[in-house]
């Protein structure tokens, strides 16, 4: 029961969002739209018919119950940094909410704070700041993406190793179904009980509906903090210190690698760190936690990189070293954005043990394929990010990087992995989840999409491929037949 | 990748589904009486589907069939120096299937989190029959809707997990356990301050009661326990922090699993929960009417969560009110809100007698939702009806 995506939206539909949300909060006009025909991966773009940007929480409601009046689909978007593809409106209403930026409340007491869907990750931060606390996860993009498109794509980043993903930290969620209700999900002020709606809410990718509030728990600032970089000369050397701390029990709150290409960009760049310029790959490593026992740990790890060839460690406690360290990890891909026109950033996990071997295998796919891929990865998590700088307007160099990345997302399946590990499926992986999932656990996931989402408006299109969908409700209908008999 | 023991399970749901009856899924068996009052009529019993699956120490993730017991897990992580950090309530002979279909935790899920931030993927048979492979084996994955969470606490009505993959963590170089008497109201406020402030966060921090306590041989006094893990130093320094409380003992690690068999195979049994600030007044309510009951209570004061238990003798005697799945009267009164407790109380009964269960405090739109979602994976009724109240 798809509804087909009309050409365009009525006069009449876009008349009523106008008087909603004011006339210079409509855009249809083709010049106004491009920058809302891509997101953070320019490989793909699509025009919306409309972009519509409420202001407040009753103008949201209003728009998304306009929209649900005439049936219309529309894909919801916060900054639009993902790197699927996910939040790009195929002639259909775009449904902008980074306006909706208020911090409602933070409750220092209870390590909580409830924010509206547009408020930017690290201003939430910032806000939590003057309490000792922080909002934990931290997507590359934190100064700019915001938290109802971190719970939409369900958002990691480096310190999920030790704190875990927006999964983890969400308490509860006010949601507008497509339908225009709204629903209360989780329990801000104790346990939760029934389905565990919010967890299957969170990384729906705005296929479930539009978040209007969201509350976070906050974590506590460590009292002590040590970034160590560690620089090895070859990517295998590296890739056996990962294994040989994740197997020493001591929980890194980050552990991140960078390769050889990664950190020449990087070094390059306004973002230069101080990498070595000749090292193989960089380890970069933050223990935190209270003062007493930090730097046992420390030592410990230390002694592990040594063990597996590090040719240096250098340990950073002072802020200023430590974000000096940092910036060029959180800014590498703006980095590489500078040698190539396009850049295309994969997302695939793989078991850690595999690191190793995955990662040889990623090197002589882009050999083969006479691309130059580089890697700069949560490797903690075994959450690989291969990335091709190229030019898209070279269609044979374009082809020949969309074939390097298919065989990519081979290797990890194959290696026991997965396709995404915190970008999402968006557009961009679509193509994978035939090869990943069965077609009764993609027929499960369209029926848990029909029970948020039985006229498929929010979204249309995305995270399960439209024909599983159609397969599992032709299954189910033939089977409903038959048992009536 | 074929599973021939799945794919027999799901053979029997449709053939339940066929002749419309009803299934009970039973693991080891401990906690028939957990949940509400379920009308099925024939059991599917998952014990005997037990086993490791997969198990890569460098990956700290194992999988194991559902009918694993929890005993079983910590003997094969612990050979490798890992652990599976969750401690429900019951014996070590529990399964991990009925672990993650109820989410049960204990007193590490302040450290740790709950059953739903452990498991990483699971296989389950959907009432319509169809076996589905949620999540994945690694650590971190966002590949399509999250059906994992979703059958997580679900009390298998949506679906029979057959198998779980769930993660490992190293188990700590040095471990702990102190004992605090907890005597007046001024040394209760200051360890509630303790534990929300403390620098050195303990793995868990359970406030026991005075039953409780002497039940476990510390005493007959309200009492802290604490458990401590981490490198030497860390360890060290936490001692030396909850020397703050007053007098600390150390005490055998044992005393938690005696803290998680402690509770009565029938009996009534609910979780109070509010805000982490409004713990300690819920404590003071909640914990001296479970006594007054005739049974205990213990609270994990981090996450601002009490547990009260009456043994089935006394919960009968005293349900002479008879409603909230026979809750001892003054319980049943603060659940329904007739009776005061703190406001913004949470109340989930886990276990009863009775058949009048409390109803969630969900709006009308989450309870449509969940019924539509029950609807969606169990189209006829048949997987342990009534056990869970949405």
């Amino acid at each position: 029961m798809s509804a087909p995506a009309p050409s365009s939206v009525s006069s009449e539909l876009a008349a009523r969002l106008a008087t909603i949300v004011g006339e210079a909060r409509v855009l249809a006009r083709a010049g106004e739209l491009r920058s809302y025909e891509s997101d953070g991966l320019p490989g793909y773009q699509l025009r919306p018919a409309l972009a519509v940007f409420p202001g407040t929480r009753e103008e949201t409601i209003d728009v998304v119950r306009a929209l649900a009046d005439s049936g219309t689909p529309f894909v919801a978007r916060g900054a639009g940094t993902g790197l699927s593809g996910g939040s790009l409106a195929d002639g259909t209403v775009l449904l902008g909410l980074h306006r909706l930026r208020r911090i409602i409340s933070i409750d220092g007491d209870n390590q909580r704070a409830v924010v509206e869907p547009g408020v930017v990750n690290a201003s939430l931060t910032r806000a939590a700041a003057p309490f000792g606390l922080h909002y934990a996860p931290d997507p590359s993009s934190q100064t700019a993406c915001t938290i109802g498109g971190n719970v939409a794509e369900n958002a990691g980043g480096p310190h999920c190793l030790k704190y875990g993903v927006t999964l983890n930290h969400i308490l509860a969620l006010t949601v507008l179904l497509p339908s225009g209700e709204i629903v209360a999900l989780g329990n801000g002020a104790g346990e939760d009980e029934g389905y565990d709606l919010l967890g299957a809410f969170i990384g729906s990718e705005g296929c479930f509906g539009v978040v209007l509030d969201v509350t976070v728990h906050l974590a506590r600032n460590p009292s002590a903090v040590r970034t160590l970089l560690a620089d090895f000369t070859s990517v295998n050397a590296a890739a056996h210190a990962v294994s040989a701390i994740i197997a020493s029990g001591i929980v890194a709150a980050a552990l991140e690698m960078m390769d050889a290409p990664s950190i020449q960009a990087v070094e390059a760049s306004i973002y230069a760190a101080g990498y070595p310029m000749d090292a193989a790959a960089i380890l970069l490593i933050e223990l935190d936690g209270a003062t007493a026992g930090i730097d046992d740990d420390v030592a410990q790890v230390v002694a592990a990189c040594r063990a597996e060839g590090a040719r240096e460690v250098r340990v950073a406690t002072d802020p200023a070293d430590r974000a000096r360290l940092w910036q060029g990890r959180k800014k590498a891909f703006g980095a590489m954005g500078r040698i190539s026109s396009h850049l295309v950033v994969q997302d695939a996990v793989v078991p850690r043990t595999r690191l190793p071997e995955v990662l040889a295998q990623i090197q002589q796919i882009g050999e083969r394929h006479g691309v130059r891929v580089c890697n700069v990865f949560h490797a903690g998590d075994g959450n690989i990010h291969p990335n091709i700088g190229y030019n898209a307007s070279d269609a044979g160099e374009s082809a020949r990087v969309h074939a390097a990345m298919s065989e990519i997302m081979a290797a990890c399946i194959a290696a026991g992995g997965t396709i995404t590990g915190e970008h999402g499926v968006g557009l961009d992986k679509l193509a994978y989840m035939d090869a990943l999932f069965t077609p009764a656990t993609l027929g499960a996931m369209c029926a848990l999409r029909d029970v948020f989402d039985p006229m498929h408006r929010a979204n249309p299109g995305k995270v399960v491929p439209v024909h599983s969908c159609r397969e599992w409700h032709g299954a189910a209908s033939s089977r409903a037949a038959r048992e009536s008999r | 990748m074929s599973d021939t023991r799945s794919e027999s399970v799901a053979a029997r749901v449709r053939e339940a589904r066929e002749t419309r009856t009803a299934l009970r899924i039973i693991g080891a068996g401990q906690w028939l009486h957990a949940g509400a009052p379920c009308t099925a009529e024939r059991a599917l019993g998952l014990r005997d589907d037990g086993g490791v699956v997969a198990y890569e120490p460098g990956d700290l993730v194992l999988t194991v069939r559902a009918g694993t017991s929890l005993a079983e897990i910590d003997r094969v992580t612990r050979a490798e120096g890992q652990w599976l950090a969750l401690d429900p309530h019951g014996t070590n002979d529990g399964t991990i299937g009925a672990t993650i279909a109820t989410a049960s935790a204990g007193p590490l899920a302040s450290a740790f989190g709950t059953p739903r931030d452990h498991v990483l993927g699971c296989t389950v048979v959907t009432g319509a029959g169809d076996v589905v492979q949620a999540g994945g084996r690694v650590v971190k994955n966002v590949a399509g809707f999250d059906l994992v969470r979703l059958v997580t606490g679900a009390w298998g009505t949506l679906g029979i997990i057959t198998e779980v993959t769930v993660r490992l963590r190293a188990v700590p170089q040095r471990e702990l356990t102190l004992v605090a008497a907890i005597s007046t109201d001024g040394e209760l406020e200051a360890a509630w301050r303790w534990v929300r402030a403390s620098e050195v966060a303990p793995m868990a921090a359970e406030l026991v009661s005075p039953r409780l306590a002497t039940r476990l041989g510390m005493g007959a006094t309200q009492a802290l326990v604490l458990r401590f893990g981490g490198n030497a130093a860390l360890v060290d320094a936490g001692v030396r922090s909850a020397a703050t409380l007053g007098r600390c003992t150390d005490v055998d690690m044992r005393v938690w699993s005696g803290l998680r068999a402690s509770e009565p195979a029938d009996g009534f049994v609910a979780r109070a929960s509010c805000l982490p600030s409004e713990v300690v007044p819920l404590w003071r309510a909640v914990a001296s009417e479970a006594e007054r009951a005739g049974g205990f209570a213990h609270a994990t004061l981090g996450r601002g969560v009490v547990r009260c238990v009456v043994p089935l003798d006394e919960a009968t005697t005293n349900a002479s009110n008879g409603a909230a799945g026979e809750a001892p009267a003054r319980f049943a009164g603060m659940i329904r809100g007739t009776i005061d407790a703190p406001p913004r109380t949470t109340w989930i009964v886990e276990r009863g007698v009775g058949r009048d269960w409390p109803t969630p405090p969900h709006d009308a739109a989450r309870r449509a939702l969940s019924a539509r979602v029950r609807a969606a994976f169990d189209p006829d009724d048949i997987l342990n009806p009534g056990i869970l109240i949405t």
